[in-house]
């Protein structure tokens, strides 16, 4: 049932105005001045060109934007469709837009998306990001269409990356996801991902824990899963964003890794009995990985490592990690750097000793994200040094290796997390 | 003067000999009451125990976040600690009772005294106990912060942080104790002014090469290291 | 005796089609004749139109159902005779019906005399009055109207040796209006009908007049000087009579046929996209598609008027939407194949709204509050049935259906006569739809045609006011306000199948008092908020707003 609290009456109004909708494209904003326009367009060029019978609906939800960012959506609602000989499309195009708050929060943002989809009765969403000025006319269509003609509750993006894009993605979050919850979905935590209306009201009506709050989109891929709902992926294409500061490592980390962590904690039930992986359907192309030069060794990366490692061993790390792994680890840390290796086997191993210490919440769970950090980034150092060379066939190989030792020791996982200590 | 020792030696036997004879009956009683006091405390906790567990407790605590916080004080369940409690106060109770019982001038007066004290020393405790707790989560999120930002000096930050709490909550305690107020007061004034003025000056002229970088950092772009321009998701 | 004259009196107007064989046979030989429609124009005139616009009654071999005419001047045999048509034509104005008729000129049959002559041989006086050519190399690229037929615009005469060229049926050769001839014929077939009173003619295929070189062949500049010209002899010698254009073009392109000034080519013309459009809005439960073609009709002179229709004696056409517009409604109307012709459907109104009575009803009700002269197509007011078996267009020209008895009351003769088969079946067939049934009852469709006719006809802001569209949010709810001086008529329709709430932005008419025009009750005085209504399914409102 829809959070009706959550929604103002301008918002309502508008909702009772569009009455009923088969999809619904929502763009979250905040300060988006720049790209908005085109990334509007670029939803009504997909609406004209695949569903153009259908009943559709632009949301905006925005977080307080200060800059131009509502006047200019403002604008381009009261701009008539251009007018030609006959006519541009058969329905009406409604453009809803509202402000959630007062800064931006990706979580809230979906709430109202969710209690919009609910009463507009939609089959199908799709988030865009209007950050991605890659976003053409086929994204907004390749990530509704699984949902609306072929029942798939969660629509995940392919992309097309370049091979140093995306390792935190690539190392820890997909693997991980995929060993633990056993569906191979490449890109969860995304800007741009397709639900269906079954799937919007299945998680407006869960209250939303503020671990996931930043990265929704992955939540409800896992609610998607451990409800049994069919998952998908669907191709884009090559993804480009407005250069921006973004969160630093350790905020990435906290909404992401924390993200995973706090949904393995939620929907332990469902993978604590289950073993191996399936995998969904993919539409268009599959994952694709070009070429990239690879980035100047990033020695400072191996330096946090040792020293942070050194740092927080005995004051931190000791209450999180097994003692084998303990030892492991300053096996590793006393390494040279030009002799430095951090094995799959002792990535997985520390991070399923982390995500059992969240799990019993060991110490603060903030905490224990934070002390991740240090270890990534020495895995991080290890991995690029390893594949500066590689081909993206190679890179991919590794990639589906360090998949398989996940779930190879998911045992270990489970033995963790049930301990005590 | 042979007989005067003889005699006050007899004296002082027979006054001590009748002073263990009043005392150790007394002293029997103590135990036995401190004996009682323990198997009622027992009672007590196992009653405690059973009933707390009854009302769920522990999944109370669980959901509120208490079992949290006793967790990263390596205490154990809520339950566990309530009835350990009840055991404790218990037990103290009959301690006290029998000592009272020995009717050791101006013990009494002592115990009273003590027991007066007891609510402040209890809340003493609890200021202690938090300190522990705060000290201990805040320096640790210091630690991490500035080991992750890459500061040479993280585990210096973290013992200050950690050391100025323990000083901010042992007098705070005292205080609460009522003991050597003023004193206690300048002392805490004068270490902590110390501690500030030496942090100062260590930044202002030895630290200026620390400064300037932390200074730096923190104005600069949030890219700690070179791995940082790498697109994570 | 015509009607006391006001020169303007197609703007007020409600138009009954109807072709005399379709309407009621008095002699028993199956086919409907001028005296059986004369015997029915006292139901014509209760059921409050005004005009009745006649498909074509000439002699005609009958190949396109009388749109290939062998004689303009004459009356078909089976219909009656020229003396039965006056009859008729005197009985209609006396009832102050006007009767308009059809002047098919752009192509004759090729039975008439006057294609018999031109092609008997090369050097026939009449030669000219037709388009010839030694090859098909012509005009190419001109394209072919009934696709569904022809393969090409030019046809081999044998008799002549050479290509004769037609727009339409082979068998339907054009006229060659670049003779001088040619164009004084047809003067004089229009001044025949005049003199014996017809008030008015809708003139056929007007794009296709003339042809030249190197063009779509389709509305030249000479084309608009032949309509121009004939105009003119009308205004002189007639004034006070109408002519109507058949031209099924984009409205920016019709609006050519207007002319200039104070309009010196046609009175009226149809409005042929909207009609589609209306019917898509309903389906789509969007105001979008009507909004969008009257916001690209371009304004006409005072003197002119825009005819509406829903449905007519063609097929449902779809040449003037969009492909992706065109797909649509063949999926939402025609799924079966056999429902389409040419580039169109050939059904009813009342099959095409699957019979829903509040639809049935909406539309109607769009069509006689809509700017333009609403045509009412006969039987749609009782909600016939089609036949979509019977062969080219047929299908919806099946016979009135007066009652449940023999032939369905249209004739006395053996059913197998008819010229025609009935519609029989139980939903649309003779028996449950017909006049004598819907008159005896107080809330059947042809009562509520009536009193919604009636209520049009009272009010002259309908046929000569202005429109100005509201844009309240609610997309399903197509509003607009008809004025004329002081007379103000709010109406409200809702195109969706679910019950709507909207609210309208009356604040220019703040202090107005809504009288529902049917109930005639008060709705409470528009003030300065949002005008809140809420409406049925597929319910419309029409208010009076006056200030009291």
């Amino acid at each position: 049932m829809a959070d009706e609290s959550l929604l103002s009456e301008d918002l309502l109004r508008q909702l009772m105005s569009v009455g009923e909708a088969d999809l619904l494209v929502a763009i979250p904003t905040y300060n988006n001045a720049g790209t908005i326009a085109q990334a509007i367009q670029s939803i009504e060029d997909s609406y004209q060109q695949n569903f153009v019978r259908d009943r559709v609906a632009i949301l905006n939800v925005d977080g307080g934007s200060s800059d131009q960012t509502q006047q200019i959506i403002a604008s381009l609602n009261g701009k008539k469709d251009s007018i030609r000989r006959g006519i541009t499309s058969l329905r009406t195009v409604h453009r809803i837009t509202t402000q959630y708050g007062r800064s931006p929060s990706q979580g809230s943002a979906l709430k109202v998306v969710f209690s919009a989809a609910d009463l507009l009765r939609v089959k199908a969403c799709a988030v865009v990001s209007p950050a991605t000025t890659s976003l053409d006319p086929a994204w907004a269509a390749n990530l509704l269409r699984p949902a609306y003609r072929q029942d798939f509750a969660f629509v995940a993006p392919l992309y097309s990356r370049s091979k140093f894009q995306g390792l935190l993605a690539r190392n820890l979050l997909y693997p991980m996801s995929r060993a633990v919850f056993g569906v191979r979905i490449r890109e969860m935590y995304a800007d741009e991902w397709g639900f269906s209306g079954r799937l919007a009201s299945e998680c407006g009506s869960q209250p939303m824990d503020e671990a996931v709050r930043a990265r929704p989109e992955a939540w409800m891929a896992v609610n998607a899963i451990c409800n049994g709902m069919k998952c998908s992926q669907s191709y884009l294409g090559p993804r480009t964003t407005v250069p921006s500061g973004g969160p630093d490592i350790v905020e990435t980390i906290r909404q992401t890794v924390g993200n995973l962590f706090y949904c393995c904690d939620a929907f332990q039930d469902h993978w604590l009995d289950r073993n191996g992986t399936e995998s969904v359907q993919t539409f268009g192309s599959d994952h694709e990985l070009t070429p990239e030069d690879a980035p100047p060794r990033p020695d400072k990366s191996f330096e946090l490592f040792r020293n942070g490692f050194q740092t927080l061993q005995d004051a931190v790390l000791k209450s999180i990690l097994a003692k084998d792994t303990l030892a492991q680890l300053k096996q590793i840390a006393a390494m040279d750097i030009d002799k430095f290796d951090f094995p799959s086997e002792l990535w997985v191993r520390v991070l399923y000793d982390f995500a059992a210490a969240y799990h019993r919440t060991a110490i603060s769970r903030d905490h224990i994200l934070q002390a991740l950090v240090p270890l990534y980034r020495g895995q991080l150092f290890s991995f690029l040094a390893d594949h500066a060379q590689s081909t993206p066939e190679e890179m991919e190989a590794d990639t589906e290796a360090l998949c398989l030792e996940f779930e190879r020791q998911k045992p270990y996982l489970i033995e963790r997390w049930k301990a005590k200590n | 003067m042979k007989d005067a020792i003889v005699q006050g030696l007899q004296q002082a036997y027979q006054n001590m000999s009748q002073m263990i004879a009043q005392f150790l009956p007394r002293l029997v009683v103590m135990l036995v009451i401190v004996l009682t006091g323990v198997l009622v405390a027992y009672a007590f906790k196992y009653a405690a125990r059973m009933i707390l567990r009854l009302t769920k407790l522990d999944r109370l605590s669980e959901e509120a976040g208490a079992s949290k916080v006793l967790r990263m004080a390596a205490l154990p369940s809520m339950t566990e600690v309530l009835s350990r409690s009840v055991f404790w106060i218990t037990l103290l109770g009959f301690i006290l009772i029998g000592i009272s019982v020995l009717n050791i001038a101006g013990l009494q007066e002592q115990i009273a005294r003590l027991l007066r004290l007891l609510p402040e020393i209890v809340v003493a405790m609890l200021i202690l106990f938090l300190g522990l707790v705060i000290a201990n989560f805040l320096s640790r999120a210091v630690l991490l912060g500035s080991v992750n930002r890459g500061y040479g000096s993280a585990m210096l930050f973290s013992w200050s942080v950690r050391f100025i709490i323990w000083i901010l909550a042992i007098t705070m305690a005292l205080d609460e104790l009522s003991v050597a107020r003023q004193t206690v007061l300048a002392a805490f004034s004068i270490v902590f002014g110390a501690f500030m003025l030496g942090l100062a000056i260590a930044f202002g002229f030895g630290g200026q090469d620390l400064a300037r970088k932390f200074l730096e950092r923190s104005l600069a772009e949030k890219k700690t290291d070179d791995s940082d321009e790498l697109q994570p998701l | 005796m015509a009607p006391q004259e006001d020169k303007l009196w197609y703007k007020d107007a409600v138009i009954y089609q109807l072709h005399v064989r379709t309407f009621c046979d008095s002699d028993g030989n199956g086919v409907g004749d001028f005296r059986g429609l004369t015997n029915k124009l006292d139901y014509l005139q209760e059921l409050g139109i005004n005009a009745i616009w006649l498909l074509p009654f000439y002699p005609s071999p009958l190949r396109d159902d009388g749109y290939d005419i062998a004689d303009y001047t004459s009356v078909n045999p089976t219909y009656g005779t020229i003396e039965d048509f006056k009859t008729f034509l005197n009985a209609a104005h006396a009832r102050k019906i006007r009767v308009i008729t059809e002047l098919v000129v752009n192509h004759t049959s090729d039975q008439h005399p006057w294609f018999q002559e031109a092609r008997s041989s090369r050097d026939n006086p009449k030669r000219d009055w037709y388009v010839w050519s030694d090859t098909d190399d012509k005009y190419k690229g001109v394209r072919i109207i009934f696709i569904d037929t022809e393969m090409s615009n030019w046809s081999w005469d044998p008799i002549s040796k050479s290509y004769y060229w037609h727009r339409f049926f082979s068998h339907q050769p054009d006229l060659n209006y670049d003779n001088p001839a040619v164009k004084e014929a047809v003067w004089e077939v229009m001044k025949f009908w005049l003199d014996i009173g017809v008030d008015g003619f809708r003139l056929d295929a007007v794009p296709y007049l003339v042809e030249r070189e190197g063009t779509s062949c389709e509305n030249l500049p000479e084309t608009h000087t032949v309509i121009k010209e004939l105009r003119a002899r009308l205004d002189d010698a007639y004034p006070g009579k109408m002519l109507l254009a058949e031209a099924n073009m984009w409205p920016a392109d019709v609006r050519d046929y207007f002319g200039q000034g104070d309009g010196d080519e046609f009175h009226m013309a149809f409005h042929f996209p909207l009609m589609p459009r209306m019917f898509m809005a309903v389906k789509l439960e969007d105001r979008k598609p009507i909004i969008e073609i009257l916001e690209q009709t371009p304004q006409i002179p005072d003197k002119c008027q825009w005819c509406v229709f829903l449905r007519n004696h063609d097929e449902l056409t779809l040449e003037m939407v969009t492909d992706i517009e065109r797909d649509y409604m063949y999926d939402s109307f025609a799924n079966d194949k056999t429902m389409r012709i040419n580039l169109g459907i050939r059904r009813r109104l009342a099959p095409l709204l699957e019979n829903d009575r509040r639809r049935i009803e909406l539309l109607n009700g769009l069509l006689l509050s809509m700017p333009g002269t609403p045509i009412i197509y006969y039987g749609d007011e009782i909600g016939m049935g089609d036949n979509v078996y019977l062969g080219d267009r047929n299908g919806v020209r099946t016979p009135m259906q007066w009652n449940g008895g023999w032939n369905a009351g249209f004739s006395s003769s053996d059913p197998e006569r008819l010229y025609s088969p009935l519609i029989s079946n139980p939903v649309y067939g003779y028996q449950s739809v017909n006049v004598e049934a819907q008159r005896r009852t107080e809330h059947s469709l042809l009562s509520w045609t009536k009193s919604v006719i009636q209520t049009r006809n009272s009010f002259r802001v309908f046929s000569r006011g202005s429109i100005d569209f509201l844009s309240p949010s609610n997309h399903r709810v197509l509003a607009y306000v008809r004025q004329l001086g002081e007379e103000k008529v709010l109406v409200v329709n809702n195109l969706s199948s679910s019950a709507q709430a909207v609210e309208l932005n009356l604040q220019s008419f703040k202090g107005h008092i809504p009288i529902e025009m049917f109930g005639r009750n008060l709705f409470p005085r528009i003030g300065e908020l949002p005008y809140l209504l809420t409406l049925a399914p597929y319910q419309f409102f029409w208010f009076r707003l006056r200030r009291i």
